[in-house]
């Protein structure tokens, strides 16, 4: 139905067109997205900046979401088909369409590509990436605050160096509001999706007295909602998820996609698209501590607050010296913050974390 | 079992004729069924047909999709049929992809600056041990203990996927790529030569799975090996009596299917995908398995059957965008496609016949 | 100490899919026919429990809802391999994919989103036993009701008429069908069950197991199932300890990396599946135990005529 009357506006716009009135027609998005979308997660949040998109360009913009499109080989065809079809501007939302998007980009001078969670440039070609570490440390404050046992566990899927650098951010964050943390526990699941996995994650930590558990890139609610039933604290990326754990939802990473990529639409339109690396975090209005909430009083709500204000004015880099690697060895001297590119490319973990890193 | 007042008789041969009528039965019957369907989830049927059967036929970038679709699911439902017809049921064969994928790697990972024209015929070689070292275990432990090679199969499939995550995660991860869990892009020495210009994407894995479909068509009509490999599976008793041995067909078909998943999965990664990553294969090794079925277990069908199941793919991944069907309904046409095949090729197998007239049909001999 | 508890307690809960699914396939395959659409027939039933529970609230009716799906698909199953003779594996897989893109399909608007639990019981007295009471006496209903399920089944098929007659069909349908049986007829009953029994493993996971609703979330666990059989070498109560065994080798992999434990966490991913292959050869080579009770005719289609 919806396609019909597009189809007939457009004959129309063309016939309007050719009358010689100016019609302008909408700029083209195309929006690819991993996985289904649902109430919460990665592809709910990119699907949100979708319709934040919607709302500021109104009619002025087209937009063809598709979603649960997989991460494989087939997703190029996709985009390959939408880049034909001449969309102004593709945005990707995994990191397995970078390599893709790149190539069209330089094939296609028409076609702007806002790539999201990747670190490759080009012609045409902008990536974008949340500082997820910073709400991370934010969450690690209230959690070292929340945790009467000084035992936290964290539940992740494989250790990329974006999922190592949240994981660092959130014990220092522990570390900085609670010096008597003991060696923060993990698990990974070694999959990107296993909501049994999730739940019985979280209930081994609870069974060896973790209080608090953090769950890194969730696939599922299942690790928060069964925090809850246990009657520990969860903090969790991505998405504000009180509605899964009322009463232990202590605070999660919450993403806003919409502003950056309204920025890159009005480039595009306005022709004047910049091919860039945004690191989008609090200061850009991309993150923000959410949800924050359990047992925290008033005043360590303030305290971590005031500590994402220095984030948002840029006086706060986690990631500043001196800092230790598991083994000991000094990673960051005293005085030292690491830059962007090294937070991005972070190879190793932190002391105060009882794991076993892949070398 | 009966069909009220009918019979069935077994066939002792089936014609062209009959092969055709089945399998236009089946896409009529699937074809009604998706209209319906996808009318259902407010789909116009035209754009449905347009986008499944035009679409994907219409343009050389779209055939060239076809093409690396239908290629690894034909080179791999090749070698299945081969055990499939012994009674040797690989179902693992994704698990056989990902180490062929996996070992074929390691040259173009240790040699990444390599130009020699001998790197590709190396990958070629090693993706397909790879794939039959991991097709072997399920042979040496069935040959040996007597494990069912059904679920070691199945079993090493997962094994495989940690091994991958695991060398992905340490020793092959790109040097200089943020750490994520890929390798470095493969050298022009380790690729396979696209066949195509501009965005074409196919390349000339297309050869080895053409060099696979004859060299299986030889062995099933020609050789003696094939005769002895269905003795081997069907009849343990008479195969021994004959002086073969049912070890034999199990090690021949396993290995022989093991390369061919293996060489699939060195397909992808010096094809479409240029490196290893944790993502390597959509399920080929269980879709393959539906082809070589689809195709009746005879090497020209399972041709035709794997490029039919492309244009399903292909033309899914097209009607997701002309017409927002969500992407779980190509799946379930393809569910759909092969159970009308499975029920409507009764008909390859058995004559219809009327219980009246059961006493003027001649049975075979 | 409270994490050995912790994995021989949780691996009751964890094991009740693999275990219902698996005792539904052994009916299955003694009857003859193997059906490898166990993972596609959860994942239905699987969205299908979790539709009913999010909409009514009852457990008792998204379990049902569960057994009916399940049921549903093995129909379509039993129809391809009786009445069209297709071949068990094909029409497995067949089947299994629609299963799956099925549920994925219908699953699409709860996405992400989350039904109550089902509370656990707690028996009275015996509970508070030290380290046993929590690990045995605190589950929910339904691990008690599988516990229950494994004896009847066991029972059905070697203590009963019909199941000695089930068992001879799987053997030997031709001879059975002399014998005056009805191997077409009994084998539909016994497809049938099988999916309710996946079914209700399925809407289990959906709504129980892990009360969350995500696409693709049976993750494989039907597939561990039809390996179960072989492993338990068609015996009930030894598919019953495997799917315990399975249940706790997953949990205590997690346990271990979360203590720390200097292995690879892929090593421990892996090791449910080594596990299996290492116990399957080590009971196949025995042949005997496999001859005794692997069903003869498995696999293969019955038909009256020869």
């Amino acid at each position: 139905m919806h396609k019909w009357t597009s189809r007939i506006l457009t004959t129309l716009a063309l016939s309007v067109s050719i009358t010689g009135t100016a019609f302008a027609e909408p700029f083209k998005i195309g929006y690819l997205l991993p996985n289904p979308v649902s109430e919460i997660g990665w592809s709910s949040e990119l699907a949100a900046g979708g319709r934040a998109l919607e709302e500021h360009f109104g009619d002025k913009v087209e937009l063809q979401m598709i979603e649960n499109l997989g991460e494989g080989p087939d997703s190029a065809r996709v985009m390959n088909k939408m880049a034909a079809d001449g969309v102004g501007m593709l945005i990707l939302g995994s990191f397995a369409y970078q390599q893709e998007g790149v190539k069209l980009a330089a094939r296609y001078p028409d076609l702007k590509v806002v790539h999201i969670g990747g670190y490759l440039q080009g012609p045409n070609f902008s990536t974008l990436t949340p500082r997820h570490y910073e709400a991370a440390y934010l969450c690690g404050m209230a959690s070292g605050m929340a945790t009467e046992t000084n035992s936290l566990g964290v539940i992740a899927a494989f250790p990329l160096p974006e999922v190592l650098n949240i994981m660092n951010a959130y014990v220092l964050g522990a570390q900085r509001s609670n010096p008597d943390i003991e060696p923060v526990k993990v698990i990974w699941l070694n999959s990107w999706f296993d909501p049994a996995n999730e739940k019985a994650s979280t209930e081994s930590f609870a069974s060896q007295s973790v209080d608090v558990v953090f769950s890194l890139f969730p696939g599922t609610p299942a690790p928060v909602v069964a925090a809850e039933e246990l009657g520990i604290y969860v903090t969790v990326t991505h998405s504000d998820n009180s509605r899964f754990a009322p009463n232990r939802h202590l605070c999660a990473g919450q993403l806003h996609f919409g502003p950056t990529l309204i920025t890159k639409v009005q480039e595009a339109m306005d022709g004047a698209f910049q091919e860039n690396d945004i690191f989008a975090g609090v200061q850009d209005g991309t993150i923000e501590a959410a949800g924050l909430g359990g047992p925290l009083t008033q005043a360590q709500k303030d305290e971590i607050l005031a500590v994402q204000e220095e984030m948002r004015a840029g006086t706060f880099n986690p990631f500043t010296g001196p800092i230790a690697a598991m083994d000991g060895a000094e990673m960051i001297a005293a005085g030292a913050a690491l830059d962007d590119g090294a937070i991005k490319g972070m190879n190793f973990l932190v002391q105060g974390i009882n794991t076993n890193l892949p070398k | 079992m009966s069909f009220p007042g009918l019979t069935l008789i077994p066939r002792t041969r089936t014609t062209p004729l009959q092969v055709l009528m089945v399998s236009v039965t089946t896409v009529i019957l699937s074809v009604l069924a998706m209209v319906l369907m996808f009318s259902l989830l407010g789909a116009e049927p035209t754009t449905i047909f347009q986008s499944f059967f035009i679409e994907p036929l219409s343009s050389g970038y779209n055939i060239g999709e076809v093409v690396i679709k239908a290629s690894p699911l034909i080179l791999i439902a090749q070698g299945l049929a081969i055990g499939f017809r012994a009674k040797v049921w690989n179902i693992g064969a994704e698990g056989q992809l990902i180490m062929g994928a996996i070992t074929a790697s390691l040259l173009p990972i240790w040699w990444p600056q390599s130009d020699s024209m001998l790197l590709l015929p190396a990958m070629i070689v090693f993706g397909a041990l790879g794939g039959m070292v991991w097709s072997g275990i399920a042979a040496l432990l069935r040959t040996s203990f007597n494990a069912s090679e059904i679920i070691v199969t199945l079993m090493l499939t997962e094994i495989a996927r940690q091994v991958l995550y695991f060398l992905l995660t340490g020793s092959l991860r790109d040097p200089g790529g943020y750490n994520f869990p890929q390798s470095v892009m493969f050298p022009d020495a380790g690729l396979y030569p696209i066949i195509g210009t501009g965005a074409v994407r196919a390349n000339a894995s297309i050869i080895i799975t053409l060099l696979m479909t004859i060299g299986c068509w030889i062995f099933v009509n020609r050789a003696f090996a094939a005769f002895r490999l269905q003795v081997g599976g069907l009849a343990p008793a008479a195969a021994q009596y004959a002086g073969f041995s049912q070890k034999q067909a199990i090690w021949l078909s396993l290995l022989i299917s093991g390369a061919a998943a293996g060489l699939a999965g060195m397909g992808e990664v010096a094809g479409p995908i240029g490196r290893l990553q944790s993502m390597l294969s959509p399920g080929y090794g269980y879709a393959a398995i539906i082809v070589a079925f689809l195709g009746g277990l005879n090497p020209i069908g399972i041709f035709f059957a794997g490029f039919l199941m492309a244009i399903v793919y292909v033309g899914g991944d097209i009607a997701l965008v002309n017409a927002g069907i969500p992407s779980a309904a190509p799946v379930v046409f393809q569910g759909l496609v092969m159970v009308f095949y499975l029920g409507a090729s009764l008909f390859l197998r058995y004559s219809l016949v009327s219980v009246f007239t059961l006493a003027d049909v001649k049975e075979p001999v | 100490m409270s994490v050995i508890v912790f994995v021989l307690s949780g691996a009751f809960a964890m094991c009740v899919p693999f275990a219902l699914a698996a005792l539904g396939e052994l009916v299955a395959e003694k009857s003859g026919v193997l059906n490898l659409s166990v993972e596609g027939m959860m994942a239905l039933s699987a969205v299908m429990g979790f539709m009913v529970v999010a909409g009514t609230g009852s457990h008792v009716l998204g379990l049902g809802a569960g057994m009916i799906a399940g049921a549903g698909l093995s129909v379509i199953f039993a129809a391809l391999v009786l009445l069209f003779r297709a071949n068990q594996v094909a029409a497995g897989l067949a089947v299994g994919i629609l299963g799956m893109g099925l549920s994925n399909l219908l699953g699409r608007s709860y996405e992400g989103s989350s039904v109550t639990a089902l509370a656990k019981i707690r028996v009275p007295v015996l509970s508070e036993i030290p380290v046993i009471g929590p690990i045995l006496f605190v589950q929910d209903i339904v691990v008690y009701l599988t516990v229950v399920l494994v004896i009847v089944i066991a029972w059905f098929l070697y203590h009963t008429k019909p199941g000695l007659r089930l068992r001879v069909i799987g053997e030997n349908p031709e001879t059975a069908y002399a014998l005056g049986m009805h191997p077409v007829a009994v084998r539909l009953a016994c497809v049938a069950f099988g999916g309710m029994m996946a079914g209700l493993a399925g809407a289990y996971a959906s709504t129980i197991l892990t009360p969350v609703w995500a696409q693709n979330m049976i993750a494989g666990r039907g597939w561990v199932a039809v390996a179960l059989v072989v492993f338990g070498t068609w015996r009930p109560i030894r598919i019953a300890l495997g799917a315990y065994l399975f249940g706790a080798v997953g949990l205590a992999s997690l346990s271990l990396q979360s203590l720390g434990v200097g292995v690879p966490s892929q090593v421990m991913s892996a090791s449910p599946y080594l596990l299996t292959i290492i116990v399957l050869v080590v009971i196949s080579a025995n042949s005997l135990r496999i001859r005794l009770n692997a069903p003869m005719a498995l696999g293969q289609n019955f038909s009256p005529h020869g």
